[in-house]
Order: C-alpha cells, then structure tokens, then sequence
C-alpha cells in the first residue's frame, strides 16, 4: 500500500500538486523591491528587533498585474485570487509541456516535501516575528492616562480589541507563548502537524477577530491560516482514516536523505542559523525594545514632576477668563500628563481623527500614534521637547493629516493605515522613509520652529532613550527627519510649578492665541487594575 | 544541487500486533480515575436537585436549563474549589484502593475494563457536551455579552474593571460572540459521537485552554470552572492520544480502536437511541429554541422593564441646586451631577465624583427577575446606577441604588418635562436636602457607532 502512495500519483493529484506549487511559492516570497531594500540596507552590528520582523513580514504573492480585480481589491484578497489563476495557468501549462514532450513523473513526492520545507519556514518564521511582539507585550500596550479618561463609546471597535488586550499583558505573553510555539514546532518534521493545528486554530480566530472588530489584519492572518490549512493537507486524510474510520494507518512520509556530508552540515546549519536568528536573537532584540522602546509608546521620559492627570481651574484666551462648562467649545476640559514626552487633553469640539492603528515603525516619538488613534471624545495628544532650562514645552500635534506610511515591506494585508495613508505613499513609490510629508513653508521645517538656544537645552532626543536600545535603524530615521518639512499644530507653552500639585502653563497656542492655564492635580483611583508587567523606562 | 535520488520512506510497514492487555498497573489507573470522574460529573450534590425542584418545568426558561448545566460538585462553597477537587480525588483513592482489594481474588476480564472505560468515558464526554452547549447557545445567539448600555459607552474607560472590559469588548461585535458559540456548540456536539469524540475534546481545549487564560487574566469567575471542563476533554483525548501521536509525531503505523459496546438485545439498542434522542431534544433542540427566543424577546443582562416614554438619551446637568446654592459645572465636586443618562428601560445613572464602592459580580446570573439584574453596573465605577418607577399621573419618579454596596438609598422626585430634550428634577435627597436640576439632552454621536458605519478609511471629525 505505501509503495503505492510513494511511488505513483493520481492523474488529478499530479495537476493539482503543479498548480498548488506555483501557488504557494508565490505566496511564500517576498514580492516588493522594499523588502530587499530593506534587508540589504539592515547593519548586522546595530540591530532592532524591526530589521528582523521586517524580514520575517513581507508582502507576498503575484502584484505585478496589481493588486485589484475590476477596481475592486476585494478586502484584500483580490491578490490571493490573481495569483491563484496564475498559478493554476502555470500547472496547466506544466502539465501540458511534460505530456507532450511525455516525460511526465509518476510523483512528485521529493518536490512536495520542498515545497512543504519553504511554506513550514515561511510560516514558522512569519507566526515567531508577529508572536515575539506579544511575548514581549508591546503589540497591544497599556491604555495612556489619556485613554483611561476617555469613554469607551468614543473608540472604534478596533481600538477596543486592541486594548482589551493591552490591559492583560500576561494573557498578551500567553498569546505570543502559542504563536512563536506554533511556528517553533513547524521547524520539525514531527511536529509540523501539531504547529499547524495549533497556527490554525489560533489565526483562525484571530482572522475572525480582524473581520469583527475591523482590525484591518485580515488579510494578513488569513495567510497564515491558509499556509495551516496546506500544511495539514498530509494527515487530515489520516486522522479521518484513524479515528473516524477507525482503521489501522500507516504514515508515510517521503524525506529525501540528507546523509551525504555537505548536505548533513548544509541542513543543520541552516537549521540552527534560523533558530538563532528567530528565536535567539530577536527574542534579545525584543526584550530591549520592551524594557527600554516599546515600539507603540514614545519612548522618551516626560518630566517626572508633571505626569499624571489635572483639572482645569482656570482658562484665560487671550486674557479673557473661560468659564468651565462641558459644553464649551475653546477650553481645555481634562488635561494628563503621561509618563512619557505626551501632553493630552480634551476640548469639546470636533477634530479631525486618526483612525489608524497607530502601529507601525515609528523610530521618533512624535509618529507614534497609538495613545491618539481610534479615539475621539475631543481628546488631542500633543508631544512635547522640554527645556528644563528656561521651563518651556515645545509641543508639536500627534495627528496628521496624511499619517507616514507605515509597514513599508509588508505591501497588502499589512495594518499600513487607512487608505489615504496607502495612497499617499504610492505617489512617492521611490521608497521615501518619510512617505507622506508636505513641503510647505520654511517654518514647518521640523527644527527650525524652536529656538537654537532652546535645542541646546533641550538635546538631541535620538540619544534619550538607554544606549542598550540604540540602533542604526533609529538613528537613520532621527537622521532623515531633519529638515523635513512637515505641517503639525504646535505651541509653545511655558511651565511653571513648584511640586507638581498646581501647574501654570503660558504661552502661544496651535491658533497663534495666548493662552493662561491654571492647573491642579486629581489622584485618580482606577477601577483597571495596572499589571506587575510594564513596558518601557521611564 | 543533487540530491540522493532514493528517498527513505519512513514508517515501514508492519503488522500492528492486537492490542495489549490490561496491565495490573493500567487497571488500577482505570478504577480510581472511573471513580474520580463518576463523582465529578455524575450529580451525586444535593444542591443539584433543589434546583431540579425548584424549577418551574411548566414554563421552562433557558436559565434554568443553563443552571442545571453548569453542574459541578460543590462541597465547601456554593461554587467549586480546588479544596473540592482534593476531596472528590481522596474519595476516588480510597474507594480504589477498597475495589481493588475487593477485586484481588477475582479474575476480571479484560472485556470487563473495556467496558469500564468505554462507560466512563461515554458519562464524561456527554457531562461535558451539556456544559459546552449551555455556554455555546448564549454566545450563538449573543445573550452573555450584550451591546454595552448608554451608560456605559458614557464610562470612562479606566472605570471599568478587566471583567467588564473583556464582557463589553465581546459585546460590541455580536458576530463575533455569535461565532465563539458555534465553536463551542460543535465541539459539543462531536462528542456525542464515539469515533468523533476525541476531534470534539481537541477542538474544546484549544477553545478552552482560552477560555481559563482569560478567566485568569480577567479576573472572570470562571476560572475553576472551565479548568473543571478542561479535566473533562483530556480525559476524553487520552483515550486516543496514543495512537494519535503514533501517527503524527512517531510517523509509525497507528491502531484504531477496536472496542465497542456490545448492546445485546433489542431493548437495550432501543433504549441507547432513545437516551440519546433525549438529551439532544431537550439540551440542543428545546434549549437552543429557548435561548434564541430568550435572545428575540428577553435577553437577561438588562432590566426588562421599560423606561419612561421617550427619555432614552444621556444629559447635561444643565443646572443643580441643593437647598438655595447653585452649585457650578464641576469634574471633582462630589456632590455636583455631571450627566445623567436615561436607559431604554427603567434605570437612570448619574455621573459624578461621588465614589463608588464596585459591584464586583464576575459569575453569570440568569435567573434573577428583570428588575435586579445588574450587569449594567458591574465592576463599573464613576457612575451611581438606579432603577425606578415612575408614577405618571403625579409625575413622581421613585431611584433606588441598584448597588448592594448601597442598598438603603433612595430618592423621591418630581420631574416635568417641558420638551422633548429637557426634564426637570425636583425633591428630597437621601440626605434630606431639596435639590432641584435641570438635565437637557446632548445630541451625542459615537465613534464607535460612526466609524462601524462608515469605515476608517475615509476621514472623521468628531
């Protein structure tokens, strides 16, 4: 009977395998000249934990022809289903040219378990790089002070998956412990079967998570899902023969001998240099990130003496007192300070929202966007220099317009922003790091705004955070930033206050008004419990 | 690159020899872990059938069905412990040890432990099937976590517990809910079949091993429990993890199984199809027609009882008095109201700076009458939660705190509503002093809401 299995396909299995192969090599290959930018520009001595997820993130599958059927990208699979009808032209084809030519194989046995070894590595690798951001909880951080006073029906569902979560960093840890344990077992042969029910089982909920709560993953986890479902291809019909039919079951499996000795040593090297790299080094890499870069949070301290949250008790615009009301549309209404280099507060007026994820890449604080995405409520999220000097903040809006382009080699499926986002870096398809910026006026420069005397009190905020968390990466992108032209709200308010207990700020505001703000510190009890489990130094 | 062109074919066939008999060792297993799960899921607890009297079989309510499911020996404590646990295993020791003694002179076939195991077995994956389908059908048709209350979606998000985040985080995406209770409908459902039991057990931890994390990290009251069923599916898995990692992770030739009962005897057939018949009437057929006209009529997290005509809304508090002072808008007066919001039904909330000692329930109730049921304040501070009644003919309106932390509490008050954004407020307080507020509606839209319907790849301004 295994003679049989080994040695001799059916017709349609043989056709079908062609058309499978082309398929899911094309889908396991990275398909934009991003991703082979990126690894190539990657300084092996000064790593970030993102150069590996870079690696281990690409978008894949036949684009060439675009990513649209009719116009329509078909909520991201449009792709999927392009490469399919490639896939299945190519197997015919193939099929075809060896019936002609009659030197068609009875098997393809050898060729299916290569084509088994790269989807187990690509999906082994794949699942470790998205799972170690949960293992080391920074996908989904802990709610800012700014979120935890904001109502819960002033977030979008997706917003709420994600914090649901970032409340939990142990259930997180758990989370990443099955992911990067799904992938690990799918670097062994014995194991690949249980990797692939645990990796199915696990993106198959995450897929429905991403649908539900319009996560904007979907694409991307259904991926995962799919190269599960290959892989589980060879011992369902077993399972099924075993349990269900309740017959005796012969497994077989055909590995090609790896006994000569170059191939011995080829195997085991390139084994253990995945392992090391996916599992050794990024776990290193990402554990710096936790403790001293969470990639979501800015990462630089705010001032010690001011974090935490205020009532507003007095509001003067340009000299004229405004009364607190809730209904009020100019006054600040519920002010905090984070433990990071945030200023936010409320005001009782619609604003424009970011509706990303705030996720992302983001090397400078400014761009990282979790504590203001998916919120609204009148909340704004400003980021702020200090100078302790002269006691001034320099603040500089969390929202933009036109967001930066995010998830650069991840192409579709990618939690790239919104559509906008997605569009606006299209045009600059060269490959700009700062996709997306506007070049107007000389004062938007991102510098020039503050004073030199001021930047010198102030310090290059790319070296604030611990050196052990330095790398090539951030100091591209600080690099890169300057002279930029970006168009921000900004202020320039001073700071006056003794112990942090009543806090004057004076100065100019985003609408070039003046502003006097008296305010006083509120000891909030939260009924949220905060974790032992905390990311960053601050 | 060239490979050796002759591949090694793993597995070689052999012959799977019968399989082996019961070893001393394995049938001294079988009988303490016979008696283990006899105790744990036969319903030997006398609470267990005061709930059995004490249900209205006449006008049969989900509830009661979901009640009877969520059986689980409590001996100590109205709910199971681990202490139960200890206890049920040092019976399960002891009477092992008593039934081996008994059993030392006497030759018990092999056919014998079969058959013991196959029952055992047969008790426990139908326990579990009736615990999975009580909690699969709340969720199918989403009853357990409902679309937050106005209150609610109006509560700052660090005034919530975890709890309540993870049971209001469900319930914004009933599809969602609906899909975790299909997930645990059929894993139920496989295991009412022999062959496909152990499919049913695997799909169920997976489910469940989720299911006690998040108890655990939730702070949910669950978490026993579901451990409880936990124990259940690896016993059930057990039974063919043998042959199952033979197959997938040794790759060697796996053996079936080869037992099943012998039935002999017309009645006995009879009377299996007939048992089985019941069970699948009454806890899938008649429970999941239950829950779904529970789900369309009288879902059971929120009061039922309907709310004064055309107040739903939440309000700004306009102006408060008490006594002769008008107090101004205030984030930190304890006194001074923030918002009120009007429910569908019959309950109001009050924002203010006023503490809140938690309601801190984290356990499904779905008995309690629809005026006191209080998931809508559970594990939610910054908000004082009441239910009333009104009198409509002398407009008097009758607030009760439906916090028991604040039992006694109670306001008595005028309203007048001289249009449809405005009501009016006057009376006595609990602390004896006249207040008099003035609440006008708030014309409010909800990201939420709005970014659900209109997508986030547009812009928004709110």
């Amino acid at each position: 009977m295994s003679a049989a299995i080994a040695s001799n396909w059916k017709n349609w299995e043989r056709v079908l395998f062609r058309i499978a192969f082309f398929f899911f090599i094309s889908i396991s290959i990275p398909n934009s000249v991003e991703w082979y930018r990126l690894v190539f520009h990657i300084d092996w001595t000064r790593l970030h934990y993102r150069d590996l997820y870079d690696i281990a993130r690409f978008g894949s599958g036949i684009n060439i022809f675009g990513d649209r059927i009719f116009g329509n990208n078909l909520l991201g699979y449009a792709n999927w289903i392009i490469t399919l009808l490639i896939a299945v032209g190519a197997g015919l084809i193939w099929t075809f040219i060896v019936r002609r030519r009659k030197t068609e194989r009875k098997e393809y046995n050898t060729l299916y378990y290569w084509l088994r070894v790269v989807v187990r590595y690509r999906a082994g690798i794949g699942i470790i790089g998205f799972g170690f951001t949960k293992l080391l909880p920074v996908q989904m951080p802990y709610p800012s002070l700014g979120i935890l006073n904001t109502n819960f029906g002033d977030m979008t569902a997706q917003k709420i998956f994600w914090l649901s979560v970032g409340i939990v960093p142990w259930y997180q840890v758990f989370a990443g412990v099955v992911e990067v344990l799904a992938g690990t077992l799918l670097f062994f042969r014995r194991t690949t079967t249980l990797g692939a029910i645990l990796l199915f089982g696990a993106l198959g909920d995450i897929v429905f998570v991403n649908f539900a709560y319009d996560g904007g993953v979907h694409v991307y986890s259904s991926y995962f899902v799919l190269l599960a479902g290959f892989l589980l291809v060879n011992d369902l019909p077993r399972i099924y023969r075993l349990l269900i039919q309740e017959k005796v079951t012969v497994p077989v499996n055909v590995y090609p001998s790896f006994s000569a000795g170059w191939l011995k040593f080829t195997r085991i090297g390139l084994k253990t240099l995945t392992i090391f790299l996916f599992l050794g080094v990024l776990f290193y890499l990402q554990l710096t990130n936790f403790w001293y870069d969470p990639y979501k949070q800015p990462a630089v301290a705010g001032l010690r003496t001011l974090r935490g949250s205020y009532a507003v008790t007095e509001f003067r615009l340009n000299n004229r007192v405004i009364p607190y009301s809730p209904l009020d549309t100019l006054s600040w209404q519920e002010v905090e300070f984070e433990k990071w280099s945030s200023l936010s507060f409320t005001v009782n007026k619609p604003t424009p929202l970011d509706l990303s994820n705030g996720g992302g890449d983001p090397q400078r604080d400014v761009n990282r966007t979790f504590e203001v995405s998916g919120l609204a409520g009148g909340r704004r999220v400003f980021h702020y220099y200090a100078d302790t000097v002269d006691k001034v903040l320099y603040l500089e809006d969390k929202y933009k317009a036109i967001p930066d382009r995010r998830n650069r080699a991840a192409g579709v499926g990618g939690d790239g922003g919104t559509d906008k986002n997605l569009k606006a870096a299209g045009k600059k398809a060269g490959g700009d790091y700062d996709g997306g910026v506007e070049k107007t006026g000389k004062k938007n420069d991102v510098n020039n705004w503050i004073p030199k005397t001021a930047w010198a009190h102030i310090g290059p905020e790319v070296t604030k955070i611990d050196p052990r968390a330095a790398s090539a990466r951030r100091d591209r992108e600080y690099a890169e930033a300057t002279g930029k032209k970006e168009k921000r709200n900004r202020m320039i308010l001073k700071y006056d206050t003794t112990d942090g207990n009543r806090v004057i700020l004076s100065g100019i505001n985003e609408n070039k008004d003046s502003v006097y703000i008296v305010l006083d510190r509120i000891n909030r009890n939260y009924a949220l419990t905060e974790s032992s489990l905390q990311a960053g130094k601050y | 690159m060239k490979f050796n062109n002759k591949p090694i074919i793993m597995s070689p066939i052999e012959t799977i020899t019968q399989p082996s008999p019961w070893k001393a060792s394995q049938k001294a297993a079988l009988r303490l872990f016979f008696l283990y799960f006899f105790l744990q899921s036969v319903p030997l607890d006398w609470k267990f059938y005061r709930k059995v009297f004490s249900t209205d079989w006449a006008h049969l309510h989900y509830g009661a069905i979901f009640e009877l499911a969520h059986y689980s020996p409590a001996w100590f404590s109205a709910t199971q412990g681990y202490a139960d646990w200890v206890l049920l295993l040092g019976i399960a020791v002891v009477g092992a040890a008593i039934w081996g003694y008994a059993d030392r002179r006497r030759e018990r076939t092999d056919e014998f432990y079969d058959n013991l195991y196959y029952w055992i077995r047969v008790i426990v994956r139908y326990r579990l099937a009736v615990g999975m389908i009580a909690y699969g059908f709340i969720k199918l048709f989403p009853l357990q976590a409902p679309f937050p209350s106005l209150s609610n979606l109006n509560t700052n998000y660090g005034d919530f517990t975890r709890w309540k985040l993870f049971s209001m985080s469900l319930g914004i995406v009933p599809s969602y809910e609906s899909f975790l209770g299909l997930v645990e409908i059929i894993g139920g459902l496989l295991l009412l079949y022999r062959k496909s039991a152990s499919v049913g057990a695997l799909i169920i931890l997976i489910f469940l091993g989720n299911v006690y994390m998040s108890n655990i990290a939730y702070g949910g009251g669950d978490a026993v429990y579901s451990l409880y069923l936990i124990s259940l599916a690896l016993f059930i898995l057990s039974y063919d993890i043998q042959r199952l990692a033979d197959l997938l992770i040794f790759q060697r030739p796996a053996a079936p199984n080869r037992f099943s009962p012998v039935l002999s005897g017309k009645w006995k057939r009879s009377a299996r199809l007939g048992l089985k018949a019941v069970f699948v009437l009454f806890f899938v057929v008649l429970y999941g027609f239950k829950t779904r006209n529970g789900y369309r009529h009288e879902p059971y997290q929120f009061p039922d009882t309907r709310g004064l005509d055309g107040t739903a809304g939440i309000y700004n508090v306009e102006q408060f008095r008490v006594n002769k002072d008008s107090l101004g808008y205030s984030r930190v007066d304890p006194i001074r109201w923030q918002d009120v919001v009007f429910e569908k039904w019959a309950t109001i909330s009050i924002r203010s700076n006023r503490p809140v000692v938690l309601d801190s329930n984290n356990v499904e109730r779905l008995d309690p009458a629809g005026s006191e049921r209080t998931y809508e304040l559970e594990g939610s501070a910054a908000r004082h939660y009441y239910s009333y009644t009104a009198d409509t003919a002398d407009k008097l309106i009758t607030l009760q705190n439906k916090n028991p932390h604040y039992r006694g509490e109670r306001w008595v008050l005028h309203y007048n509503r001289p249009d449809s954004s405005r009501i009016i407020l006057w009376g006595i307080d609990p602390a004896r002093d006249s207040v008099y507020v003035v609440l006008n509606r708030i014309h409010k839209k909800y990201l939420l809401e709005e970014a659900a319907h209109h997508g986030r790849d547009g812009g928004l301004k709110l």
